[in-house]
């Protein structure tokens, strides 16, 4: 079962004006401290994390830090230590992988709130914050089949955030069309721009007219890629927004503003309302996850199909349509 | 498959190859310099970082191409002035100095850009490829071969004058009697070190074009690592080619070919074969090659090794 | 392919009659270079933060002081100095001997799936069987996996530089292929391993400390392999052959044989890095087990001048580098990378110091 987002909303805005303002002001100074796995100056999944924890700044006053650790789990435990032992109340560590430390260190801190994100964990103060991405792709994979005759996704590496996100867009697809073809490639990293940019090359000329890439630092690559191959070739802006690299390509955004789901989360923990399960953002939280056209470019999408997808949508965010299912 | 469609997965094939191959064929042809005069310079990974950050920062800030280029070569070159004074002047060992080299490429460039560069928007403006006129609308192979941007043709330039420097002129002579028998070199009258300096200038200023090839020529954004691993690459292709500038060319365009099949096997949804595999491809048959073709033979017989002055 | 001119390095210290005062004088001097070259290191890092704006003075009082807070952190730096005294010792052998094993990221790799499938495939035996296995596992596959750079050399002479970075990559992509494939743990989504069996788990020193005992083993084998090099007759061999390869064919020394054992040395060392970290510290195979330990180990021999012994006092070193540059960052915001600056400037200064010893000797 997942946490109802509207009921603990809510919740955290009844208790915010029970609590009222003088309440707040005596609490202690709000302390983030943040984990990445590589570095947020690149556009992609550090960057997402990057902005929540300056959400969390510029919406509650809290004081923040951030460190990057360059993939190395042997540091995950010392870093979630380190923060919890100087008394930050809240550490976000972005990424599944830092879920075994956190789990170890917050048996010594039963005070501080760990978050993790893309993960599902909910354990005592252990709490697992995932956007569920194959619900915008999903919508894209239907796009994409009523308008195109082939899709490419070009991923990174094979991780949780990056298959769901396929599976999304595949199930979406073939929710239209079961034999709509699209093929998939992993480079195998999220450095190489250049690898990313030749696999979407590569597919547009065995006839994808749908490519999406998604590969954190590299994914700038692909929409190069697309740029390049002129208007007939479409894409969607995934997580930030690229309409200037590719401006006559991209159809829609998807926009995920981490932030506000992260300010949230940690307004409710401030509040002495930790969430009591995991936390999943989805389409129903409009604040966190948004799938909206362009209008102001060459190409956009018709709309009949925009009337669809919108019903879909709501599909979605009601829970009638499973997205990340296995086909 | 039919025909028709292989000749297209065949022509987008080479298209890619040939651009992948790029900055192995800058990067390594320029390696096969420096150890032709009995250098080797295992920092090439750290060079081409050098390269790629400098060319993307000028022209980041310029918007102008050709100056990001002239940035990424002469900051591979200062960058291969650091090696030279270590290795020819003091003497060090060259591996050592390398290795050092390559960590110190990786720390700066990224300190660097995660100092400076928190956002790039739309990054820069990459050369643009140019048709050239007939032979680029022949069918299939035309776009491959005659639709690609300035520095992917001048690999080809490149090449031949480097090929020419080393066999047709005084100077290559020189440099290759350099990496086999520096003491005649030097009895002749001629400075080793100076020619070992020159060598180690060219290495890493064409290390410094491939690396900067990357981020002016391909994507618009300079990332984090975003050589992975060429310059390694760049090192077998000097041993498999025989330490000559055709053959590095030509073995970097097989090792682009095997990097883009790589990537659209993996798009064929019919192949079975795990991707990682045909990701290993590469690695596997340069080992295999280095075995067929017992590359010692013809190494430079001074290669690595410090000259000390009568 | 490459020659190092060791004989210099071998005979710079200055005669003595006094056997322990001798020992003495050598380990003085040796020390002198490695210390200057990290105080120099470390005046660039602080010119570097200095120039771009940070606090220059930083790189000392957070970075080398502020790693040791309490006795935890300590401990956190001991855990992080343990892959690298393991690599950086195995490989002063296998430097002495003059081979160029690039490779020890791709063993520790190697190493870590070997005990993973030890430590994940096997149920109910003892910690004293099963935690030795894992070890045992561990550096047998690093082993092997430098071996067949070994034996392409002794047999093909291919150049190990290039056959073990090849493996280097080879190494790693199996990784993720086998965590996103065959031994993914089928109870989760994510690409890891399943855990390692209780049993499996490197023991810990002390319970509620990560630090486990591979330090101690760490410790134990770079004295051991210092006493190898030093003390036994295929020690010796080594280095002969290291120092001149056909000098030593003369002497009737087997070169391929030698060349074998340096390499499969450090190797093992690597693999059994690669175990530990599996064993001891996250329990799971992951697709990025090491932040480049093997890499960082080159370092780890060079600043040793080789020395297994003084490979224990590099390696926790670059443990405190390490463990530094991540304080430096939550304290000041200084990208972490940092450190990769400053242990590059410590390989140059060593090198230049080195030199520059050479040259006062020889003037004197």
């Amino acid at each position: 079962m997942r946490l109802s987002r509207r009921t603990f909303l809510e919740g955290v805005a009844a208790l915010s004006i029970a609590m009222s303002v003088p309440a707040m002001a005596k609490a202690e100074e709000l302390k983030m401290g943040l984990l990445v796995p590589g570095s947020v100056s690149e556009e992609g999944w550090n960057r997402i994390a990057y902005n929540a924890l300056k959400g969390v700044e510029e919406q509650l006053g809290a004081k923040i830090s951030y460190v990057e650790l360059q993939q190395n789990p042997a540091s995950f435990e010392k870093a979630f230590r380190d923060y919890a032992s100087q008394g930050y109340q809240v550490i976000l560590g972005h990424g599944f992988e830092f879920q075994d430390a956190a789990l170890e260190v917050a048996q010594d801190y039963p005070d501080t709130h760990f978050l993790i994100s893309s993960s599902h964990v909910h354990e005592g103060n252990v709490i697992g914050l995932d956007t569920d991405t194959s619900q915008p792709f999903y919508l894209m994979g239907v796009i994409a089949a009523k308008m195109g005759r082939k899709a490419g996704l070009v991923g990174g590496m094979e991780i949780p955030p990056i298959q769901v996100a396929f599976t999304g867009f595949k199930n979406g697809a073939r929710s239209v069309n079961p034999d709509f073809p699209i093929s998939e490639a992993y480079i195998g990293n999220f450095t190489d721009t250049t690898a990313a940019k030749e696999a979407a090359l590569s597919m547009i000329s065995a006839g994808a007219d749908f490519v999406v890439p998604n590969a954190s630092g590299a994914t700038v690559g692909g929409y190069q890629a697309v740029a390049e191959s002129g208007p007939d070739v479409r894409s969607f802006s995934i997580f930030s927004d690229y309409t200037e690299v590719a401006p006559n390509n991209i159809l829609g955004l998807y926009v995920a503003d981490y932030a506000q789901g992260v300010v949230e989360v940690v307004k409710a923990i401030q509040a002495g309302n930790a969430p009591t399960e995991n936390v999943v953002f989805g389409l129903k939280d409009t604040k966190v996850m948004s799938f909206t056209f362009r209008d102001d470019g060459p190409v956009s999408v018709p709309e009949d199909i925009r009337a669809e997808v919108k019903a879909i949508s709501d599909k979605i965010a009601a829970g009638e349509i499973k997205t990340d299912t296995a086909p | 498959m039919d025909d028709m469609m292989f000749l297209t997965f065949a022509a987008t094939l080479v298209g890619a190859a040939w651009r992948l191959a790029t900055p192995l064929i800058f990067a390594s042809i320029g390696e096969v310099f420096s150890e032709r005069a009995g250098v080797l310079n295992i920092g090439l990974e750290g060079t081409m970082l050098v390269g790629a950050f400098c060319g993307f920062a000028a022209a980041f800030a310029t918007g102008s191409v050709p100056l990001g280029l002239i940035a990424g070569v002469a900051g591979g070159m200062a960058f291969g002035l650091i090696f030279a004074v270590f290795t020819i002047t003091i003497k060090a060992d060259q591996i050592v100095v390398g290795a050092a080299l390559n960590l110190l490429g990786m720390g700066l460039t990224a300190f660097l850009f995660r100092t400076y560069y928190v956002s790039t928007g739309k990054g820069i403006e990459i050369a643009q490829p140019i048709a050239i006129p007939f032979l680029s609308d022949l069918p299939f192979f035309g776009e491959a071969f005659f639709k690609q941007n300035l520095i992917v043709y001048s690999t080809v330039l490149v090449t031949v004058l480097a090929a020419l420097l080393l066999y047709r002129t005084s100077f290559g002579l020189t440099l290759r009697a350099v990496g086999e028998h520096p003491k005649a070199v030097d009895v002749a009258g001629r400075n080793v070190a100076a020619y070992r300096y020159g060598a180690v200038l060219i290495g890493t200023g064409l290390a410094g074009l491939g690396g900067a090839f990357l981020t002016l020529g391909h994507s618009n954004q300079f990332v984090e690592g975003i050589t992975s691993g060429r310059g390694f690459i760049a090192l077998a292709v000097v041993v498999f080619a025989r330490w000559s500038p055709i053959g590095a060319f030509f073995v970097s365009m097989l090792f682009g070919l095997f990097y883009a099949l790589q990537l659209m096997l993996q798009a064929q949804s019919s192949i079975v074969v795990p991707y990682q595999l045909l990701q290993a491809l590469p690695y596997i048959m340069t080992i295999v090659t280095l075995v067929v073709v017992r590359g010692k033979s013809a190494a430079p017989s001074k290669l690595g090794q410090p000259y000390e002055m009568r | 392919m490459a020659q190092v001119n060791q004989g210099v390095r071998e005979n710079v210290y200055p005669q003595a009659t006094n056997p322990f005062l001798r020992t003495l004088a050598q380990i003085a001097i040796s020390a002198v270079t490695p210390i200057a070259a990290v105080l120099v290191a470390l005046g660039c890092g602080a010119v570097l933060l200095w120039l771009n704006g940070f606090n220059g003075s930083d790189v000392v009082t957070v970075m080398i002081f502020g790693s040791f807070q309490d006795v935890r952190s300590f401990g956190e730096i001991l855990l992080k100095a343990t892959p690298l005294i393991l690599i950086g010792a195995g490989l002063c052998v296998a430097f002495r001997c003059s081979i160029w094993n690039i490779g020890a990221e791709g063993q520790l790799y190697v190493g870590a799936i070997a005990a993973t499938l030890v430590g994940t495939s096997i149920d109910g035996l003892s910690v004293w069987v099963h935690v030795p296995l894992v070890m045992l596992a561990g550096a047998l596959a690093g082993a092997a996996w430098a071996g067949i750079a070994g034996y392409l050399k002794v047999r093909f002479q291919a150049s190990e530089i290039v056959t073990t970075i090849m493996l280097n990559y080879i190494a790693i992509i199996m990784t993720s292929y086998l965590v996103t494939g065959p031994m993914r743990d089928a109870s989760a989504a994510y690409p890891q391993s399943a855990r390692l069996v209780r049993e499996a788990w490197t023991p810990r020193i002390v319970s509620d400390m990560r630090l486990h005992i591979g330090i101690l083993v760490a410790i134990v084998l770079a004295v051991g392999l210092y006493i190898f090099l030093q003390r036994s007759s295929r020690g010796f061999a080594l280095r002969v052959v290291g120092l001149n390869p056909h000098a030593a064919r003369y002497a009737g020394m087997d070169v391929r044989r030698n060349v074998m054992i340096a390499i499969c040395i450090s190797g093992a060392l690597a693999g059994l890095a690669g175990a530990f970290e599996v064993a001891g510290v996250t329990h799971r195979l992951y697709q990025n087990i090491s932040p480049g330990y093997g890499f960082e180990g080159i370092a780890v021999a060079l600043l040793a001048n080789n020395n297994p012994l003084a490979a224990i006092l590099s390696g926790g070193l670059f443990a405190v580098l390490r463990s530094g540059s991540e304080v430096l960052q939550i304290t000041s915001q200084v990208p972490q990378v940092l450190v990769l600056v400053i242990q590059g400037i410590v390989i140059l200064s060593v090198v230049a110091f080195a030199k520059f010893r050479d040259i006062l000797r020889i003037v004197s």
